[in-house]
C-alpha cells in the first residue's frame, strides 16, 4: 500500500522525513583509522540486533547460576559440592561457576547490554524530542496514491478556506496536530499524530536502564541475614544474634534498626484425610513476637510466601525441623549440658541430623550424632526410618564420640559437623556398642562412665504415649532488607505503561485537501499514510470524510464519488 | 558514561570485598559472625547515651545498670560453642582478677546457651565474674544495640563511669594487654 514511502525497520518509528543524500554513482567505502573503527564498533554496539543479541546471551549466561550452588545464595552448597566432587568443583571454580552473576563473563554481557541500551536511547530520545517539535510534513501534491483516499464534492456554496477550518477543527479534536498549506487553487491540511507512541517506546527502553541500575545498585544497600530460632528463644536484629549474614556491596552495620523477634510456637498442619497425599505439609505458621525498640510489643505470625515486615525488613520463614532437648550430666548429676538443638531434616518425614557439641562439665569433651524420627519404623533391613512428619512415636539415637572437639584453639567449626580426628567413638559403627537410643523423657547411661544423657520430654504435664508436644520444633528466618524493592517496582509498572502505549497508540498522518474548481464548486480529497502497523487507517479516513461532510451540510450531499483503494 | 560504567563494573564484579561478605561466602556453618579484634574508642564527648540494661545471671540475681554506674564495666557477650569466644575465656578471668578490687565490673552475656551450659563454661575456665543468660528474651542484646553495637561474636564493650559505651573490641581480644589498656584509660577518666 505504502511502499514507497514506508518506514524501514531499522528507523525510529517517527523517523521524520530527512534530506535525501547526495547522489552518488557507487558506494565508496573509505578507509578507516582509528576513530573510525572506535565509530564502526559503537554502530555495532548500540544497533537492536545486537542489543538483542546479548540479551539472549545473558538470559544463557544466567543458566550455570541454577546449575550449580552459589555463593552468594547457597555457600554451605557450594562447600558441599566442593567436598563431593572435589576436581570437578575446582576446575568450575576457575571459570567462576560458583559466582555466576558477578563473574567477568556475566558482568561483560552485563555491562555491554546497559551501555548498548544507552547508546541506543540517548540518540533515539534526541531524535524524538526533534521530531515533536517539527511540523507537520507539507501536504502531498497527489494524494491519489496515498491509503484511504476518497474525495468528495462539497456542497454548495462551501467556501474552501472554511472548509479546511473544520477539517481542522476535528483532526485537531482527534489528537492531531496540524499545519495549513495552501498553494494557489488548493488549501490543504496536514495532521499527524501518534507520538505517544514513540514516547511509550523511550519510556519503557529507560524503563529497563532503571530496573537495571536500582537491581545493580540498589540492591547493593540491602542486607539478608539468617537465623534459626527454637520455640522460646529470642533473636535481636543485630550482628551479635545472626547465624549467617550477606551483606549488600554498600552496606553499613549501623543500618540494622534493633528489635526483637521472639518465636512464641510454630504449628505444622499436615494432611491426614487424603491418603495420596498423607503427611504432606498443608501449613506452617510460626507465632512470633515483636518489640521494636522504645515500643511496645505485638504477636503477629510469619507463613511460607507471607514474610513479617518490621523496621524497614522482611522476616521471611524459610525452613522448620525439630530440636530435641537434650541433657548431659556428670556422673554426679550435675548438668554439662543442657539444650534444645536443631536437627536437619533429610527427608520428606523429617528423619533429621543433628551434632551436639558438650565442650564443658566432663572428664572428656563429648560428640554427640544422631538421627531424629518423630514417628519413628524399622526396615526390613533393621535400620530405622520416619513414616510420619508429626510427633506420633519420636525417638533419637546418638553416637558418642570423646576427646577434643576442636573448639578450644580459637578456630571456628560447623556447628552440623563434628570432626572426629581427635574423637574416640564409644557406641555405633564398629565400636561393638549399641548406639544409644533414647524415647522423649528417657536417660541412658554414657558409656565408660561419662555420666548420662537424657532426652528431655518438652511437654512433661503430657500422659503416656502422648507424644505430640515432647520435641520443641525449630524455625529458619530469613531477615531480608531490600530499599531498591519499591525502585524495581516502580520501573517496571512504567516498563509495562511503555509498552502498551507503544503497542496500542497508532501513529499516522492525515491529510484533507479542498480544491476550488474553476465553476466556483470545492472538492475534498482525504488521504492517509500508516507510520508503521495501522490496519485501521483506511477507515479513519473514511469516517473522517463522513463526519467533516456531515458538519459542512446537515443533510446528505445528493452525488459522491467514493473511490477505495 | 565511561564513568559510570566503570562504577558499575566494580558494583558487578563485586571488587569490593569485606570480612562480613567473605564469611558468608565461606559456608562454614559456623552459625556466628566473627570479628577480626577491630578496637574501637569513642571519645567522651561522641558517646552515645548511657545505656540502661536489665538482665537476669545464672545465679537467678538480676544485674541492672544501676549497679555498675559511677564504676567502669566490662561486658563481654559470649556462648560456649563459639570457638574464639573459649580462647579469649582465659585473658578476661585474668583483667577480671587484676582489675576486680578497683572496682571494674565484668559481666558476661551469654547469648544463646541455657543457664546450665553456661555454668559448666564458667566452671572449665574457672570464670568467677557473672554472666547474664540472654538467649530467651535478647534484653541485653537489645540494650546495647545501637550505633557502637556489639557486631561479632566474641565482643568487648567497656562501660564508662557514666554508663555510656566507650570502646569496643569485635571478635576475639587478640591480646590482654588490648583491654588491659582500654580499661586503665576508662579508669583515669574523671568522673565529671
Amino acid at each position: 500500500m505504502n511502499d514507497r514511502v514506508g518506514p524501514t525497520v531499522s528507523r525510529p518509528y517517527d523517523h521524520h522525513d530527512s534530506r535525501v543524500a547526495a547522489s552518488g554513482d557507487r558506494i565508496t567505502e573509505p578507509p578507516l583509522d582509528f576513530i573510525g573503527w572506535l565509530r564502526w564498533f559503537w554502530r555495532q554496539l548500540t544497533s537492536m540486533r545486537t542489543a538483542l543479541l546479548l540479551l539472549l546471551l545473558l538470559a544463557m549466561a544466567a543458566v550455570p547460576g541454577s546449575l550449580v550452588p552459589q555463593r552468594t545464595a547457597d555457600p554451605n552448597g557450594v562447600t558441599q559440592y566442593f567436598a563431593d566432587n572435589p576436581d570437578l568443583a575446582s576446575a568450575l571454580d576457575k571459570v567462576q561457576a560458583f559466582d555466576v552473576y558477578s563473574s567477568v563473563w556475566f558482568s561483560a554481557i552485563y555491562l555491554l547490554l546497559f551501555v548498548s541500551l544507552i547508546g541506543c536511547v540517548i540518540p533515539r530520545t534526541r531524535h524524538h524530542l526533534r521530531a515533536l517539535r517539527a511540523k507537520p510534513p507539507k501536504t502531498p501534491a497527489r494524494l491519489g496514491r496515498l491509503a484511504g483516499f476518497t474525495t468528495r464534492d462539497a456542497p454548495a456554496g462551501t467556501d474552501a478556506a472554511a472548509a479546511i477550518d473544520s477539517a481542522r477543527s476535528l483532526l485537531r479534536f482527534g489528537g492531531y496536530r496540524v499545519a495549513l498549506f495552501e498553494s494557489g487553487s488548493e488549501v490543504s491540511i496536514s495532521a499527524e499524530r501518534g507520538f505517544l507512541r514513540e514516547s511509550g517506546n523511550l519510556l519503557f527502553h529507560l524503563a529497563l536502564i532503571g530496573i537495571l541500575i536500582v537491581g545493580g545498585f540498589g540492591s547493593g544497600f540491602g542486607f539478608s541475614g539468617q537465623r534459626v530460632l527454637v520455640e522460646g528463644q529470642t533473636f535481636v536484629n543485630t550482628l551479635l544474634a545472626y547465624d549467617s549474614f550477606k551483606p549488600g556491596r554498600f552496606f553499613d552495620e549501623e543500618r540494622l534498626d534493633p528489635y526483637t523477634l521472639a518465636l512464641d510456637s510454630f504449628d505444622v498442619e499436615y494432611e491426614t484425610l487424603n491418603l495420596k497425599a498423607y503427611g504432606q505439609p498443608v501449613d506452617y505458621t510460626a507465632g512470633v513476637t515483636v518489640a521494636v525498640q522504645g515500643k511496645t510489643a505485638r504477636t503477629d505470625e510469619v507463613k511460607v510466601n507471607a514474610p513479617l515486615r518490621v523496621a524497614g525488613t522482611d522476616v521471611f520463614l524459610l525452613g522448620n525441623g525439630y530440636a530435641p532437648t537434650i541433657t548431659v550430666r556428670d556422673p554426679k548429676g550435675n548438668i554439662a549440658f543442657t539444650d534444645s538443638v536443631p536437627f536437619l531434616p533429610q527427608d520428606a518425614n523429617l528423619t533429621s541430623l543433628g551434632v551436639v557439641k558438650v565442650p564443658d562439665g566432663l572428664a572428656q569433651q563429648l560428640g554427640l550424632t544422631g538421627f531424629f524420627y518423630p514417628t519413628q519404623a524399622k526396615a526390613q533391613s533393621g535400620a530405622y526410618f520416619s513414616s510420619f512428619p508429626d510427633l506420633e512415636y519420636p525417638m533419637l539415637t546418638l553416637n558418642v564420640y570423646a576427646g577434643g572437639l576442636g573448639l578450644d584453639a580459637g578456630v571456628p567449626a560447623s556447628v552440623y559437623a563434628l570432626n572426629t580426628d581427635k574423637m574416640t567413638q564409644l557406641t555405633g559403627g564398629d565400636t561393638g556398642t549399641k548406639s544409644l537410643e533414647l524415647k522423649p523423657g528417657q536417660t541412658q547411661e554414657l558409656p565408660n562412665g561419662l555420666g548420662t544423657v537424657t532426652f528431655e520430654n518438652a511437654d512433661s504435664g503430657a500422659t503416656d504415649g502422648d507424644f505430640s508436644g515432647s520435641v520443641l520444633r525449630f524455625a529458619s528466618f530469613d531477615v531480608n532488607n531490600d530499599p531498591a524493592q519499591g525502585w524495581v517496582l516502580l520501573f517496571s509498572v512504567l516498563a509495562l505503561l511503555g509498552l502498551l502505549t507503544s503497542l496500542f497508540v497508532p501513529r499516522r498522518r492525515i491529510w484533507v485537501k479542498a480544491i476550488r474548481r474553476e465553476n466556483g464548486s470545492v472538492c475534498l480529497e482525504y488521504a492517509g499514510l500508516a507510520r508503521g502497523d495501522d490496519p485501521a487507517l483506511e477507515a479513519a479516513v473514511f469516517t473522517l470524510a463522513k463526519r467533516h461532510n456531515a458538519v459542512l451540510a446537515p443533510t446528505p450531499p445528493s452525488t459522491q464519488t467514493t473511490e477505495p483503494i | 558514561m565511561f564513568a559510570l560504567a566503570l562504577v558499575l563494573a566494580f558494583a558487578v564484579s563485586g571488587c569490593v570485598s569485606d570480612s562480613l561478605a567473605a564469611q558468608y561466602r565461606e559456608g562454614s556453618g559456623k552459625n556466628y559472625i566473627a570479628g577480626d579484634g577491630t578496637v574501637t574508642e569513642i571519645t567522651a564527648e561522641n558517646r552515645a547515651a548511657p545505656v540502661d540494661f536489665s538482665g537476669t545471671l545464672e545465679s537467678g540475681e538480676t544485674a541492672t545498670s544501676a549497679d555498675y554506674r559511677g564504676r567502669v564495666l566490662v561486658v563481654n557477650f559470649w556462648y560456649a560453642g563459639c570457638a574464639p569466644c573459649r580462647a579469649e575465656a582465659p585473658d578476661l578471668q585474668a583483667m577480671w582478677k587484676k582489675y576486680e578490687n578497683l572496682g571494674v565490673g565484668f559481666l558476661g552475656v551469654n547469648i544463646r546457651d541455657r543457664t546450665d551450659t553456661a555454668r559448666s563454661f564458667s566452671e572449665t575456665f574457672g570464670i568467677t565474674y557473672p554472666s547474664a543468660i540472654d538467649a530467651d528474651n535478647g534484653a541485653l542484646q537489645l540494650a546495647f544495640s545501637g550505633v557502637i553495637a556489639p557486631n561479632a561474636v566474641p565482643t568487648t564493650l567497656i562501660v564508662d563511669k557514666k554508663g555510656r559505651v566507650s570502646a569496643r573490641i569485635l571478635g576475639r581480644i587478640s591480646d590482654a594487654s588490648i583491654l588491659d589498656a582500654l580499661i586503665k584509660t576508662a579508669l583515669e577518666e574523671s568522673d565529671q
